[in-house]
């Protein structure tokens, strides 16, 4: 899987990130459920106020144009995105990354009935493993992406946690990572910062315990006052802003 | 440079730019509030730049590859203003006869696929009647058509008032829809298995309809199948026609890219399959209704001159009318 990459008319290249498989069908799980309970509910209602025959046919059709309508009216209605696709953080989009079209929309959901086949979308699960931006049959052929909404940044303003002093902030430490922490760590530690509000609290001092304990013994830092995750976010802010 | 500083100082720029794309899928944003999200929108894009200089981190670049994106998709897209209704007139009476006769070729070759197989089965029929079992599914098979055709004329009428025909109709025109998506996407990712369902369905009518010759009940026949097969077998080939469309845009793309060579076909294949779908529905409301009375209440050749009717009105519409292209 790669990402793709558009380029903005200022010049400026946008990465998206195709959405796999599972995702994409739980989304479609979602919105299944909710089609199928409104099409059962309508039928109820439909059933206790009119004649039954003519509550049958007008139950068929009603179901019909849910089921075939729903995504139709989401995707150009709602930015591409059903009830389901938004509770998994989906998007459908052209893939030159510009709004899906009502012509794409009904293109990509026409095809669906080759996708749902032969049972539990086996096809397009297929089509997305082995297409190179994880595309079912009817995103090939209305040329649409779903992509990944990637959610808004925990980042609430420092990442030494507003600490007055940081102990960490001394040339002997300044040399060893310098020596000792690459790049990709360098990352590393910062994503852990920036993703640390979202983790449920047991798993994040968990986590912020082990990296620490590594780090300290990579290092050779023998300081013990400060919490697992205090040392990370000091170690951190001294790693992004050597000089402050 | 200071990464932390650099969250700091741009993320309440960001944050309005999220708040502002969000408002604007609720409502329409006023003018000033538009140039605002240009503004902040270019803004955000040069963090990008900027970003993606200092840092390779995903949580960082993801958000703002996101914002900038949806931005994007809001500043560049094409505005859709006209009023639904004045579009749907001119949907139906201009631009569906238009693309039709636009992609006439592809409707040819998938009529031409249906016959030849209607011409196959119909053969098949007349070389050995016993080849009728191998061709048309058992379901068909519980009666000869002599026996059918007698049950049925002296029986009850098996409609006898508006909510049969109603349901009748409406499962009947939801099943037909679904054949021609599928004969539309089998013709949009491959063109032959397209051709070869359409192939396939005229074998069966070619068949059956041969057996029914061959009983000397063909004035049954055409009288039962004509009123909405006249509506059903062109929506289904206009369907297949439409995938055809599709493949062929798909896999001989010529000079474009695919992508392009897709876009350009887009308009003409959905409103090919508008008419598809729209013609199947009246399709199956006469299939549950007019086409299963029986000569007591209805004379055969008034059913088959509605379905001469229908036919001939449906091809003049599409092909025959002098539109302008849209």
């Amino acid at each position: 899987m790669r990402d793709v990459t558009i380029t903005t008319p200022e010049h400026v290249p946008i990465r998206l990130e195709p959405a796999g498989a599972g995702s994409r069908f739980l989304a479609i799980l979602i919105d299944a459920l909710i089609t199928t309970a409104m099409a059962i509910a309508a039928g109820v209602v439909l059933s206790i106020l009119l004649p039954s025959g003519i509550a049958a046919a007008l139950t068929i059709t009603i179901n019909f144009i849910i089921t075939w309508g729903w995504h139709v009216y989401f995707e150009t209605k709602h930015q591409g995105r059903t009830p389901g696709k938004r509770a998994l953080k989906l998007r459908v989009i052209d893939a030159r990354g510009l709004p899906v079209s009502l012509h794409q929309s009904l293109a990509r959901n026409i095809v669906r009935v080759l996708d749902m086949a032969p049972a539990f979308y086996g096809i397009a699960a297929i089509a997305t493993l082995v297409t190179s931006t994880r595309r079912r049959l009817g995103d090939v052929i209305a040329d649409t992406l779903v992509i990944r909404d990637s959610q808004a940044l925990a980042y609430k303003g420092q990442l030494a946690a507003e600490r007055r002093h940081n102990s960490l902030r001394t040339p002997r430490v300044l040399r060893l990572i310098r020596h000792k922490i690459s790049l990709e760590e360098r990352e590393f530690l910062l994503t852990l910062c920036l993703r640390a509000d979202r983790m449920s609290p047991a798993s994040r001092y968990d986590l912020m315990q082990d990296v620490s304990a590594a780090y300290r013994e990579k290092l050779g830092i023998e300081e013990d006052s400060l919490s697992g995750e205090n040392f990370v976010r000091d170690l951190t802010a001294v790693l992004f802003n050597p000089r402050a | 440079m200071n990464i932390e500083r650099f969250l700091a100082e741009r993320e309440h720029v960001w944050a309005e730019l999220d708040a502002l794309l969000a408002r604007a899928d609720q409502v329409k944003l006023s003018r000033p509030e538009t140039q605002q999200l240009v503004e902040l929108y270019r803004r955000t894009c040069t963090d990008l730049n900027r970003a993606r200089s200092y840092t390779a981190n995903p949580e960082v670049l993801g958000r703002l590859n996101q914002l900038t994106g949806r931005a994007y998709r809001f500043i560049y897209r094409a505005s859709h203003d006209t009023p639904v209704w004045a579009s749907f007139v001119k949907l139906i009476t201009r631009e569906i006869p238009a693309a039709f006769r636009r992609e006439r070729l592809a409707v040819l070759a998938a009529a031409g696929a249906f016959l030849a197989g209607a011409l196959f089965g119909s053969l098949a029929i007349l070389v050995d009647p016993a080849n009728g079992e191998r061709l048309i599914p058992a379901d068909f098979f519980s009666e000869s058509p002599r026996e059918r055709v007698d049950k049925i004329e002296r029986g009850e009428e098996r409609i006898d008032d508006v909510e049969k025909a109603m349901v009748f109709g409406a499962s009947l025109y939801t099943h037909n829809i679904k054949v021609s998506f599928l004969a539309f996407s089998l013709g949009a990712a491959t063109i032959l298995l397209g051709l070869l369902i359409l192939f396939y369905n005229g074998v069966i009518l070619g068949a059956v309809g041969t057996m029914y010759v061959l009983d000397d009940v063909s004035v049954f026949f055409f009288a039962w199948v004509g009123p909405h097969g006249a509506l059903e077998l062109p929506a289904i080939i206009f369907g297949g026609a439409a995938g055809l469309v599709v493949g062929r845009a798909l896999l001989l793309p010529g000079d474009l890219t695919r992508g392009a060579s897709l876009r350009r076909v887009l308009p003409s294949v959905w409103r090919m399959m508008i008419a598809a779908a729209l013609t199947l529905v009246l399709a199956g409301l006469i299939e549950g209704s007019f086409s299963q009375f029986s000569a007591k209440t209805i004379p055969y050749p008034l059913k088959i001159s509605v379905a001469a009717l229908l036919f001939t009105g449906l091809m003049s519409f599409l092909f025959l009318r002098r539109t302008e292209e849209p």
